[in-house]
């Protein structure tokens, strides 16, 4: 098993709040794994010092093999990073801009190559802040991942995004065959983009599994109705055997909801809150 | 490429996009109007020690690029870095911080070496103000640039990663850098203002930066506060600010970035 990250005992303060106490993660090469969480929950903390961009108090950290916080330019050069919110370098050209990132690495993409896969290519000598949000957003992907990464961060990557430009960025991202750690607040987004997902809260990951074991772990009730009434549990095929007797054949009007992965998540928030 | 070469051909690079803005280049030509205007409206008026006054303000002009390109242009640039994340992204490449840091070295020595160069070439061309004729001239020039530009470029720094935008960056040096600009001799000779303004601008490095160009232009020190050439005390007070701001910076940006 190829490890990328394996993060054990992660902790981390500012001042007197503990915002990690002790957070376990691992992941594998190939996959796509998504950190949920509310806010403050230590979302970006933890991508940071992933990245080594924060030293962290306490832990054993390893990504690409080596302790983030003494990694050097080499093994910088595997990372690639996608975050919310970039409006640098407004007054550069596209391509400029993207010749000169690529310039860092040792072995980049073509960058023409690139925005032509990016659908950027007729947007190579427009200025960086003529572009629309999805093609701003597609730039930074490109920028992202010029140097081939090994590893890609994505911060929260499509807050602010309109159906379309989701839709467009979720396929994107499915292009690409590398792994992928991606934080978000969108269940959907989780749900497509990954194959497994980590619930962050109190400053540990609470449930992880795949979309389905962690709807199936932290299971909110599931609804179920029939013609005459509805009721709400935890064994619907209980519920459900029982109607079937009480009825003495078929239910009419049987219909039984599992709870969606993002009614599992408030679900678990809300009993973490209280 | 190697990190050197990267950074300056991104200083390069910022300095032409910078160029090619209107906005920018807007505020850079209405500087250059108002040193115009100055010139040809008081410029043939006598500034003390055989000099007229456009030779004294196009030298005191220059003093004064180097000083608020420091203490103004680069916390700005720095502060609008960070506020659109330029900062950041560079922190996530390999060999991005150097790259980073020659490359607003360069785009500054860049902005700088324009200014000054527009400015004398406008005060020649107009007023007839000659370079330096001799070699002793050049290396004062030379050494004074550099250390003028010492004495400001890490206190800049460390107002442009401290503040959180370029507006309040702009807000918090703009006042302090214009009433320096009035109190130092760049437009006004120093000999006409009241003893405690001459006090005062004698403790930053503006006025010194300006009292060693004109050491670097003019041949006589007639004009001058004390009528003569300090250039000993103009080299420790810059140096004074250079050490301590090379000092001050690394300090308190430690202690900002850990909070």
């Amino acid at each position: 098993m190829d490890t990328v990250i394996s993060a054990r005992g992660l902790r981390m303060s500012y001042g007197e709040r503990q915002v990690l106490r002790g957070l376990d993660l691992d992941l594998r090469r190939g996959e796509t794994v998504a950190l949920l969480g509310p806010n403050g929950a230590g979302k970006t903390t933890t991508i940071e010092i992933l990245q080594g961009l924060r030293i962290r108090a306490a832990g054993d950290v390893e990504v690409l093999g080596e302790d983030p916080a003494r990694g050097a330019d080499a093994w910088r050069a595997r990372l690639g990073t996608v975050l919310q919110n970039w409006h640098d370098h407004p007054r550069w050209q596209v391509r400029t801009l993207l010749d000169h990132v690529a310039a860092h690495y040792p072995d980049p993409w073509d960058t023409d190559e690139l925005l032509r896969t990016l659908g950027l290519d007729g947007h190579a000598t427009s200025r960086v802040r003529e572009l629309s949000g999805g093609q701003r957003r597609r730039l930074d992907v490109a920028l992202g991942i010029v140097g081939r990464p090994e590893l890609l961060f994505l911060d929260e990557p499509t807050t602010g995004f309109d159906p379309e430009a989701r839709r467009e960025f979720h396929e994107l991202i499915e292009s690409l065959d590398i792994t992928i750690l991606l934080t978000t607040h969108d269940l959907a987004e989780a749900e497509r983009l990954a194959d497994r997902v980590a619930v962050l809260l109190d400053g540990g990951i609470a449930v992880h599994g795949t979309p389905q074991e962690v709807a199936a772990t932290v299971q909110a009730p599931s609804l179920v109705r029939w013609r005459d009434g509805s009721e709400r549990t935890d064994d619907p095929s209980e519920l459900a055997w029982r109607l079937h007797q009480r009825y003495g054949g078929p239910v009419p009007g049987l219909e039984i909801r599992r709870p969606s992965l993002e009614e599992s998540y408030l679900n678990l928030v809300e009993r973490s809150a209280a | 490429m190697n990190t050197m070469a990267l950074g300056i051909r991104r200083g390069l690079i910022e300095q032409n996009s910078i160029l090619r803005d209107r906005k920018e280049l807007g505020t850079n030509i209405a500087g250059l109007v108002m040193y115009l205007m100055l010139i040809l409206w008081i410029g043939r008026n006598p500034a003390g020690g055989g000099v007229d006054m456009t030779a004294f303000m196009t030298v005191g002009f220059v003093a004064f690029t180097v000083f608020s390109a420091g203490i103004m242009t680069l916390p700005m640039l720095i502060a609008a870095d960070r506020e659109e994340g330029a900062l950041l992204r560079l922190r996530l490449l390999p060999r991005g911080v150097p790259v980073y840091i020659t490359g607003r070295a360069v785009s500054l020595i860049l902005h700088i070496a324009v200014h000054s160069a527009l400015m004398l070439a406008i005060g020649g061309a107009i007023g007839g103000v000659a370079l330096p004729s001799t070699l002793y001239g050049w290396a004062t020039l030379i050494w004074v640039l550099g250390l003028g530009a010492l004495s400001v470029i890490p206190l800049g720094a460390m107002i442009g990663a401290m503040l959180p935008t370029a507006k309040a960056a702009a807000a918090v040096v703009g006042l302090p850098t214009m009433l320096l600009m009035i109190a130092s001799g760049v437009m006004i000779p120093m000999t006409m203002m009241p003893a405690p303004v001459q006090w005062i601008a004698q403790v930053f490095p503006l006025y010194w930066q300006g009292h060693g160009l004109r050491a670097a232009f003019f041949d006589s020190p007639g004009g001058e506060l004390h009528k003569a050439w300090e250039l000993g005390t103009a080299a420790m007070v810059m140096g004074a600010w250079a050490v301590a701001g090379m000092v001050l910076a690394p300090w308190l940006l430690r202690r900002v970035t850990r909070k």
